[in-house]
C-alpha cells in the first residue's frame, strides 16, 4: 500500500519560542505549500520570530519546525531551496547590485557565469536592470529592498519568506514589489510575506495567517474566516434613493436581522450569513422595484477581520 | 509695458512652464520570472567562494571584501619588508665568497631561518603582530556588528564553514606573507649562489623545520585573532587586544625576566612559546631557562582556547537572545 502524502513546504507543530520571560511565539500549528501567504499581526505579534524559526535562526523552545519535512535548525539543506529578506539585514554598500547578488549566488555554488547570468535575471526582474552596476550604497530604500528581493532569488528558491518587504519604499517601488510577490505566487512558489499594512496585503494574497501576542489568530482565505466569525454581523451596506422603504423589504428576509440608516441615501442590512444574504438580495431588490446603485461589504475585509480577532474595533 | 501690478489681468498669455527638463513619466521593465534550469555546485565550491570573498579582498573589493586602502599598503609594506634579506642575499653572492661574512650574516643557516620566521625584530615586534592585527580585526567582528553575518547563515553555509573558512582566509593573507616570504628567501639564496643538490640536501630539513615553525606561528596568531574578532563588534577592539596580548605578555614576561631571573612568564607569551619551539626544532641555543614541554602546552593550550571561543562565539551569531 502506498502513502502518497505530500510534505507540505512549511510545517509548525505546537512551535513556541520564549526569550527567558517573555513569549514571541505561543503553540502555533501551521502548516503552508504553494502560492502567497501573507503574515499578519500588530507589532510584537511574533511575525520575525516565526521567519527566524522558520530558517533555523532561533531554536523553537517547543514543538517542531520542519522546512521540506527537514529541521532547518540542525540541517542547512533546506537553505537550498529558500529565499530568505529580513527586514534588518545589511548589504554590502561598497558592491555594485551585480557584484553583490553573484557574490551571493555563487554562495550557492553557482559557477562565475551562471551567478552572472542569473544575477541579470533576477536584476531585470525586480526593476534594477539599468542601475546594476551602481553602487549599493547609493541606492534608495525602495531599491536596497529590491536587491535583496533579487539576492534571495537568484537561485531559484522554492519558498521565499519576505519580512516586511515593502517597508520603507515609496508606491512605485511597493507596486513593483507586490507585482514580483504575485507573479512568484502565480508560478506555484511557496511566498510568506508580512507587512504591517493591511490594504497591501490585500492586493498581494487572500490566504492570511493572523499572528497577535504570538498566539496564531487565524489561517486561511480572509473571506472564509471572515466568514466563521459568526458573532459578529455581516454588514451590506447599500446606496439608493429610499432607504426606508428599501429597509421594509429587506427586513421580512430570514438572515436579515437587522438593519440601519447610517447616512443619507445609505441603507445596512446585517446579517449572520453573509453568502445567504446576497444570494436575497438580487430578488428582493428587483421585486421592490427599487433602484440601488452601489452595493458594498464595509466590514468583509483585512482590517475589519483584524480588528475582530485582536478584540479592537473597526 | 505690463508689470506685476499693471492693468492687465495676466490672462493674454495663458501658459505656465513647471520645469525647466521633461519629466520622466516612468519606465517599464520585463516583470516575468524565469526560473533556472540549472543544478547548484556542492560544498565546497560554495567555501571557495566564502574564501575568495575574503582572500581576494586584498587585491580588489569590486565583489569582493573591503579592506581600508591603509591596511593594503601596510600590508604590501610588510611583505616588502619580509623580502629585504633576499635583496641582500643578492648582493652577499655578487661580493663574497660562500664562507665570508656577508654569507654567515644572510646567507641560509639555523639562525638566519629562525630569524626569517621568529626573529623578535623587526618580525615579532613589528611586521607579523601588526599584520594580523589588520586582517584579522573586522573579519567576523564586521559581520557581528552589521548583521551581515546573516547573508552566510540564510544560505547553505554552515557555521562550521563560515569558521573554517575565515579561518583559512586570514591564514593564506598571513602565509602569503610570513611563509612565502620565507620560501622565497631559502629558494633565493639557493639560486642566487648557485647551489646544487648537495646544498639542497644539508639544508632541507633545516627549512622543514622553520616552515613548520611558520605555519604554527600563523595557525597561533590567527586564532588567537579570529577569537578576538569573534568576541566583540570592533574591529578596532579586535586589532588591539590582538596587538595587547603579543606585546602585553611579552612585556610583562621580560619584566619578570629582567627582575627576578625566571623566565617561566614568558608561557604567557605566544611569540616566545613559538620561538621556545623554534629555536628547539631548528637546533639552535635555547634562551629560556623553563622546560620546552611548558612551551608546547601553553601553545596547544592557547590555540585550543581560541578555537573554543571562536566556536562558541559564532554559534551564537546571529541567534537572536539565544
Amino acid at each position: 500500500m502506498s502513502t502518497d502524502t505530500k510534505i507540505p513546504t512549511v510545517l509548525m507543530e505546537n512551535t513556541s519560542k520564549w526569550y527567558d520571560q517573555v513569549i514571541g511565539l505561543n503553540d502555533v500549528s501551521l502548516a503552508i505549500d504553494g502560492g502567497v501567504t501573507g503574515i499578519l499581526g500588530p507589532n510584537g505579534a511574533g511575525k520575525s520570530t516565526l521567519f527566524k524559526l522558520l530558517v533555523g535562526r532561533l531554536k523553537p523552545s517547543q514543538g517542531s519546525v520542519r522546512l521540506f519535512g527537514i529541521d532547518p535548525w540542525k540541517d542547512t539543506s533546506p537553505y537550498r531551496r529558500i529565499g530568505y529578506v529580513s527586514e534588518s539585514e545589511r548589504l554590502y554598500d561598497w558592491m555594485t547590485a551585480q557584484d553583490f547578488v553573484s557574490t551571493l549566488a555563487r554562495l550557492h555554488g553557482m559557477t562565475r557565469d551562471e551567478a552572472n547570468e542569473r544575477t541579470e535575471h533576477v536584476l531585470g526582474f525586480v526593476g534594477l536592470h539599468d542601475v546594476r552596476h551602481k553602487e549599493i550604497g547609493k541606492y534608495s530604500k525602495g531599491m536596497r529592498q529590491r536587491v535583496k528581493i533579487a539576492h534571495a532569488l537568484v537561485h531559484d528558491p522554492d519558498l521565499i519568506i519576505l519580512d516586511e518587504p515593502l517597508h520603507g519604499c515609496d508606491p512605485i517601488a511597493r507596486t513593483s514589489i507586490m507585482n514580483v510577490i504575485r507573479e512568484l505566487g502565480s508560478q506555484g512558489k511557496t511566498v510568506l510575506v508580512s507587512s504591517h499594512i493591511l490594504e497591501e496585503i490585500e492586493r498581494i494574497t487572500e490566504q492570511i495567517v493572523i499572528l497577535h501576542n504570538g498566539r496564531l489568530l487565524a489561517l486561511g482565505n480572509l473571506h472564509a474566516i471572515r466568514g466563521l466569525l459568526d458573532k459578529h454581523p455581516h454588514r451590506i451596506m447599500l446606496t439608493t434613493d429610499e432607504p426606508r422603504k428599501l429597509a421594509s423589504a429587506f427586513i421580512g428576509e430570514k438572515p436579515i436581522y437587522g438593519v440601519r440608516f447610517p447616512d443619507e441615501g445609505k441603507l445596512e442590512i446585517q446579517t449572520n450569513n453573509l453568502s445567504e444574504a446576497h444570494s436575497v438580495l438580487p430578488r428582493v431588490i428587483v421585486e421592490s422595484k427599487i433602484a440601488v446603485s452601489s452595493i458594498d461589504n464595509p466590514d468583509d475585509n483585512l482590517e475589519s477581520l483584524l480588528g475582530y480577532l485582536v478584540g479592537g474595533d473597526t | 509695458m505690463e508689470v506685476a501690478y499693471g492693468s492687465g489681468d495676466g490672462d493674454e498669455n495663458a501658459s505656465a512652464k513647471v520645469s525647466g527638463q521633461d519629466a520622466s513619466m516612468g519606465a517599464i521593465f520585463e516583470q516575468k520570472y524565469r526560473p533556472w534550469e540549472g543544478k547548484l555546485g556542492p560544498r565546497w565550491i560554495r567555501n571557495y567562494a566564502i574564501f575568495r570573498h575574503h582572500v581576494y579582498g586584498i587585491f580588489t573589493s569590486k565583489g569582493h571584501r573591503q579592506y581600508h586602502a591603509f591596511v593594503r599598503l601596510s600590508i604590501v609594506v610588510i611583505f616588502l619588508g619580509a623580502l629585504t634579506p633576499i635583496a641582500m642575499l643578492f648582493l652577499s653572492s655578487l661580493f663574497g665568497g660562500t664562507e665570508d661574512e656577508l654569507a654567515r650574516m644572510w646567507g641560509v643557516n639555523r639562525y638566519n631561518l629562525w630569524g626569517q620566521v621568529l626573529g623578535y625584530f623587526p618580525r615579532n615586534l613589528c611586521f607579523w603582530p601588526l599584520l594580523t592585527a589588520m586582517v584579522v580585526g573586522g573579519m567576523i567582528s564586521d559581520d557581528r556588528k552589521n548583521g551581515t553575518s546573516a547573508i552566510y547563515f540564510s544560505r547553505p553555509v554552515t557555521r562550521t564553514d563560515y569558521t573554517i573558512m575565515k579561518f583559512v582566509s586570514v591564514a593564506v593573507i598571513l602565509g602569503f606573507v610570513i611563509i612565502f616570504s620565507y620560501v622565497a628567501y631559502y629558494t633565493a639564496a639557493i639560486v642566487f649562489r648557485g647551489e646544487g643538490w648537495a646544498y639542497l640536501v644539508d639544508t632541507l630539513p633545516l627549512f622543514i623545520a622553520g616552515l613548520f615553525c611558520g605555519i604554527l606561528l600563523v595557525f597561533t596568531y590567527t586564532s588567537i585573532g579570529l577569537a578576538l574578532s569573534s568576541i566583540s563588534q570592533s574591529r578596532f577592539f579586535s586589532a588591539i587586544a590582538f596587538l595587547s596580548v603579543i606585546y602585553g605578555t611579552k612585556l610583562v614576561a621580560l619584566l619578570v625576566d629582567a627582575q627576578f631571573d625566571s623566565s617561566i612568564l614568558y608561557i604567557l607569551s605566544p611569540y616566545d612559546c613559538l620561538a621556545h619551539i623554534g629555536q628547539y626544532l631548528l637546533g639552535i641555543e635555547l634562551n629560556y631557562d623553563h622546560p620546552l614541554s611548558l612551551s608546547i602546552v601553553s601553545i596547544l593550550l592557547m590555540n585550543t582556547i581560541s578555537i573554543g571561543i571562536l566556536t562558541t562565539r559564532v554559534s551564537s551569531l546571529e541567534v537572536t537572545r539565544e
